[in-house]
């Protein structure tokens, strides 16, 4: 059970602070005004490793059953995938209108 | 708790045969929620990134002020996740009173963050701003994806607090166990590692 293997309080004071650091890296990132596309990636690598960290210790899904990640999470990213690019809907974004 | 306990704990049906996954069922469950709540935020903010990147007279609305309100509101939520940690582990170290506090904490905080979205979200009417309102001319889309987006990510937060208050008052009356605020911590944690998408794609993607 996770409850056997709980980090400490100054593990978790420690990742707290990572993602305030992190919050501090993207928003300096963001006045440095780099082109739309790069700021969108860089902004998505920094959310995704704070949003894995999240998962892993505040979520405890490192201290689980390694069954419980690979039954949530490949599905997930799964889904994810095909419905941006394969499933009906993905399609439907080609006709968005985007002007007004 | 062993496996045993566990499946004893389970009923009737887990006495065949323990769960492969070492979780009680409401917990699993909740992880399938999470997933699916997941593919729901992926989807709209995709859609948005679709909308962001192809638009490239996008409005860029917000001003540092904004800027600071939404770290205001990311250090918040931050926190109150910290704050759900400390609960949890009280509650599973049976401190009730300790983790009864820290709840209320978690509940404040989220209070907290809903009411500086609320204000933010006030400003930007008093702007013109709304769901299909762009007082920056451009594409109209830019404010149903702000406020379906944020409003949608606020509504988990002010569901989380309800959600919350009833694990807090069912836990205190000992109707509720350690268990059951250790589940609803999941929800917690996930509507932050939400935020973690939201604020840089809703707010930094549009700072000017």
């Amino acid at each position: 059970m996770a409850t056997d293997h709980d980090p400490s309080m100054a593990t978790y004071l420690g990742i707290w602070v990572g993602f305030l650091a992190i919050v501090g890296i993207e928003v300096a990132v963001t006045y440095r005004h780099p082109a739309t596309k790069d700021l969108l990636a860089i902004l998505l690598i920094l959310a995704f490793i704070e949003a894995g960290i999240g998962l892993l210790y505040f979520m405890h899904m490192k201290y689980e059953r390694k069954i419980l990640f690979w039954t949530v999470v490949p599905i997930t990213l799964f889904v994810l995938f095909m419905m941006d690019h394969f499933w009906a809907d993905a399609f439907r974004m080609f006709n968005l209108r985007l002007t007004q | 708790m062993s496996d045993s306990e566990l499946t004893i704990g389970a009923g009737h049906g887990a006495l065949l045969e323990a769960s492969p996954y070492g979780l009680q069922s409401k917990k699993l469950a909740m992880w399938l929620f999470i997933a699916s709540d997941a593919v729901t935020f992926t989807a709209a903010l995709v859609v948005y990134g679709f909308l962001r990147i192809g638009s490239p007279d996008w409005p860029r609305p917000f001003e540092w002020p904004s800027i600071v309100n939404g770290l205001v509101m990311t250090f918040v939520l931050l926190s109150s996740s910290l704050t759900m940690l400390v609960a949890v582990r009280a509650a599973k170290a049976s401190q009730k009173s300790k983790a009864i506090r820290w709840l209320g904490f978690t509940m404040l905080l989220g209070v907290i963050f809903a009411a500086l979205h609320l204000r933010e979200w006030f400003h930007m009417f008093g702007e013109g701003w709304g769901l299909h309102k762009n007082p920056m001319g451009g594409p109209l889309d830019f404010g149903a994806a702000f406020f379906s987006i944020t409003g949608l990510h606020l509504l988990h937060v002010i569901s989380g607090v309800v959600a919350l208050l009833v694990i807090t008052i069912g836990y205190k009356t000992n109707w509720l166990d350690d268990n059951h605020v250790e589940t609803t911590s999941l929800y917690w944690h996930f509507v932050d590692v939400v935020w973690m998408f939201v604020f840089p794609l809703m707010y930094l993607m549009n700072a000017r």
